[in-house]
């Protein structure tokens, strides 16, 4: 099997050989990997390649309120271990958490996110059962344990959330012509 | 007129690794701080196990709320990566929008 090479004419050249090289010798292997990803991607999303969704403003806030209204609950476990258990909270946080992922299943590649809300809610799941089956008072390793646990997962959320909103990437900005140097 | 492709290919690289390295920067500050925190988490797991401040069912709990948490730094992780991709093949394309624009008569890109 012959291996096929993509030849270009060389613009300066206009007599002399026929023969245009190869311009995979020509070109680092990278630059020939980055010219055709690129052609590729241009290609198929209309020369702005969109390969996560976009920031969305109700989801940010949405996920922002559960994690005000955890962190309410665990202070009030952490000044006064004798907080009894409240159902009404878990019953709070789970439906905020279920609309939320439906909201995000509504929006355009926003996969990773819903991966995120599933995990955030199986934290909630483990958190209600250590809370739930814990005597009072409740002891502060497990609740600053839990706290976190629970911290950490917010600010992955919010931290891809945010960088979302793309600063300084915005395909109209990115597409913009470049300027010419003076 | 024609495109060179040596030119071409050199203006997207140059555009495209800042996006890259940028990006790359940021998930591994990222990444540093958070796998610090839930390195002392399992520690004081162990702690706390140890002088039967939990017992095993509850560092059960713990241990899958953390790696819950882990999970989520990962998505986190692979959702900026795109990010960063995304950028670097905009910037790429954007770099080059006029020139190609010019040669072929039309807004290509």
């Amino acid at each position: 099997m012959v291996p096929m090479k993509i030849y270009t004419r060389s613009p300066t050249r206009k007599t002399g050989s026929n023969r245009s090289q190869p311009v995979a010798s020509r070109l680092t292997r990278p630059a020939v990997a980055l010219a055709l990803m690129l052609s590729i991607a241009a290609g198929l999303s209309g020369c702005t390649a969109k390969l996560i969704g976009d920031y969305d403003d109700t989801f940010d806030q949405g996920i922002t309120a559960v994690e005000q209204k955890t962190e309410l609950y665990i202070a009030k476990l952490q000044s006064t271990p004798n907080t009894p258990f409240d159902q009404s909270f878990y019953d709070d946080i789970t439906s905020r958490l279920a609309v939320l992922k439906t909201r995000a299943a509504a929006l355009p590649k926003y996969d990773i996110l819903i991966q995120q809300l599933a995990n955030l809610q199986s934290q909630m799941a483990d958190f209600q059962k250590l809370d739930q089956t814990s005597p009072r008072p409740i002891s502060a390793a497990i609740v600053n344990d839990a706290k976190t646990e629970l911290e950490v997962s917010f600010e992955s959320i919010l931290k891809l959330e945010l960088a979302l909103k793309r600063t300084g990437t915005t395909p109209s900005a990115a597409m913009a012509p470049a300027k010419a140097k003076k | 007129m024609d495109l060179n492709v040596e030119s071409l290919a050199e203006q997207m690289l140059s555009a495209a690794l800042p996006a890259l390295k940028s990006g790359a920067e940021d998930a591994a500050s990222f990444a540093r701080t958070e796998c610090t925190k839930m390195a002392q988490t399992l520690v004081d797991l162990n702690l706390q196990l140890a002088s039967n401040q939990i017992n095993q069912q509850q560092a059960a709990l713990l241990l899958d709320m953390q790696k819950s948490a882990f999970r989520n730094v990962m998505l986190t992780l692979k959702g900026l990566d795109l990010l960063a991709v995304e950028a670097a093949i905009n910037a790429a394309l954007g770099v080059v929008a006029t020139v190609v624009n010019t040669a072929v008569g039309f807004a290509l890109l």
